[in-house]
């Protein structure tokens, strides 16, 4: 759940994101913050719905809320790696034993059911090897790595008790 | 495997017991012989055509693997294990093969280390290693996660724990000399003996120089693509010997860069598409989706027909650009769509596509020739190095 406080957070930390000179004390601070044990839930998040929008629009053409252990559920529109849906857990449990990363990447996907936009928080489940089921590959919206707050190749278990990657859930953080 | 089991008890209940070994009751006229050594192979100085494919595992991350390819006749040479998302970086003399690699105590738990391998590339076995006291950058290997300087004497190792610095390690003293915090930017693009360039997300490089205590300048540049609209790749076609690199944007444009002298030159920006090329939906994509040949001037990028957003989709064609003329003068299907490709830098020049099949193409790059294929090469190979690129 995002509550006003984090929302306006999130919207400053986007702000901050354009400057990038101020790019690197800002992450520093964060990852100081996820080492304190505050389980900030993302990294900083490019909020400008209307681009995201048009992202998300090509996926949802072909998207399903019904069946999460397909690549093709609504909120897969950017995930990349196996879906925890597969490996014992859900789009929002992470599987026995493996940790859910308090930090991610954060998506838009767009819901067929009411043509609603919805942010997504690619959190891993870290601290086993990889599951190996249901690899699927999401590219809407997805930004080279040198564009970390979009990327999905990186290991996003900042913050988890292990960088090991075993999953991707894809949990619903808010509207866009 | 059960037989093979049952054979293996049986052989040593034989030896425990002292009997004779099968060798001695060869019948006579029996053209084998009565024993051999077993003994372990050393390969040659590497060949320009030889091949380097990291396969990061997919299926069990903790256990990467590289294996060595003869291009010239598919042969499976050998392999070596690096851990975790490894990047290897090979050395300009062809002297080593270094390799950036993560590893847990206990498998995939325990204590991690961080870890700078030297191989030899001959026996394909570590001789030696410098430790990340502070990590490395854990994602999908990308080439551009370490480099050499461009005497050689510099390893980079970009590292994002989440805040980006890169590992400066002196591979010729073997120790960590200091690690160098950069301005939100990523990835590592070598420019002299002591420098190098990262990628920011506003598409400019910040400039790093250091001296021989690690201490650093870092400058930021002027953007030269825009990072929101239609970004650059992260694997340019690069030919570190000359300094020459072509950047590769989502929509096909082109970004010549020089990186020389300490600094980033920028040429002229152009497309690989034409109207009829845009009008078929023609993109560039993949993972390693590009290559140079520096001597005949040719770039070869990994092309397919989709929308926007399907830019790792793999190519259905290699398409190749004299980059004087900016002109595309071959295009070569492929059987098998490729994630990557590589060109090796002789004269006599192959060109290398890896498909999501786990299986390598070889073409004569000069031709087009298809030489042949390399099938079952792993779970999910993803990088291709050729020593001299």
């Amino acid at each position: 759940m995002i509550g006003k406080g984090l929302d306006r957070l999130v919207e400053g930390m986007s702000r901050r994101i354009a400057q990038r000179s101020s790019r690197r004390s800002f992450v520093s601070r964060l990852g100081m913050a996820v080492a304190g044990g505050v389980a900030l839930p993302i990294l900083p998040v490019d909020r400008r719905g209307q681009i995201k929008m048009a992202h998300a629009e090509e996926f949802a053409k072909t998207a399903q809320t019904t069946d999460m252990t397909a690549c093709n559920y609504w909120r897969y529109c950017s995930s990349d790696g196996y879906l925890c849906s597969c490996c014992g857990g859900t789009y929002n449990q992470c599987p026995p034993g493996s940790q859910p990363s308090p930090t991610s990447w954060v998506g838009t996907c767009i819901n067929p059911d009411d043509g609603q936009a919805y942010l997504i928080a690619y959190r891993d489940c870290c601290g086993k090897d990889s599951c190996g089921q249901c690899a699927c590959l999401g590219l809407e919206g997805e930004y080279p790595s040198y564009r970390s707050e979009l990327n999905n190749d990186i290991i996003w278990c900042f913050g988890a008790p292990t960088m090991v990657y075993h999953c991707s859930s894809a949990v619903l953080i808010g509207k866009a | 495997m059960r037989t093979r089991h049952m054979f293996a008890l049986l052989a040593g209940t034989a030896l425990a017991l002292g009997l004779q070994p099968a060798a001695a009751q060869v019948v006579e006229g029996a053209k084998l012989g009565t024993e051999e050594p077993h003994t372990t192979i050393t390969l040659g100085e590497p060949d320009p055509h030889w091949v380097y494919v990291v396969d990061p595992v997919f299926p069990h991350l903790i256990a990467s693997k590289v294996y060595v390819v003869d291009g010239d006749t598919q042969e499976y040479l050998g392999m070596f294990n690096t851990g975790y998302v490894p990047n290897i970086v090979l050395a300009h003399d062809k002297s080593g093969i270094f390799t950036t690699e993560t590893y847990w105590s206990r498998g995939a738990r325990g204590e991690r280390t961080d870890v700078v391998t030297f191989y030899d590339p001959r026996t394909l076995s570590p001789t030696d290693e410098v430790v990340l006291p502070n990590g490395r950058f854990l994602v999908v290997p990308k080439k551009q996660d370490a480099d050499l300087s461009t005497d050689g004497r510099y390893l980079f190792s970009f590292n994002m724990d989440p805040s980006m610095a890169v590992s400066v390690v002196d591979v010729k003293e073997k120790r960590h000399v200091a690690d160098i915090d950069l301005p939100g930017c990523s990835l590592v693009f070598p420019t002299g003996p002591k420098s190098f360039v990262s990628l920011c997300p506003d598409g400019s490089f910040a400039s790093v120089r250091f001296d021989e205590s690690g201490k650093a300048e870092v400058e930021e540049g002027q953007p030269f693509f825009d990072g929101e609209n239609d970004p650059v790749f992260e694997h340019p076609a690069m030919h570190r010997p000359s300094g020459q690199a072509f950047f590769v944007s989502y929509e096909g444009q082109v970004f010549p860069v020089e990186l020389k002298d300490g600094a980033a030159t920028h040429g002229e920006s152009w497309s690989l598409l034409g109207e009829a090329d845009k009008s078929e939906a023609w993109r560039p994509g993949g993972w390693q989706l590009a290559s140079f040949h520096a001597a005949t001037n040719r770039l070869f990028v990994l092309m397919h027909q989709g929308g926007k957003w399907t830019h790792k989709h793999a190519g259905a064609e290699v398409w190749v650009y004299d980059t004087e003329k900016r002109e595309r003068i071959a295009r070569v299907p492929l059987e098998e769509h490729a994630i990557s490709v590589a060109v090796t830098q002789d004269d006599e020049p192959l060109l290398f596509t890896l498909s999501e099949a786990a299986s390598m193409s070889v073409f004569d790059a000069t031709s087009f020739e298809h030489k042949g294929d390399r099938g079952s090469l792993g779970d999910s190979p993803f990088l291709l190095h050729v020593f001299g690129e």
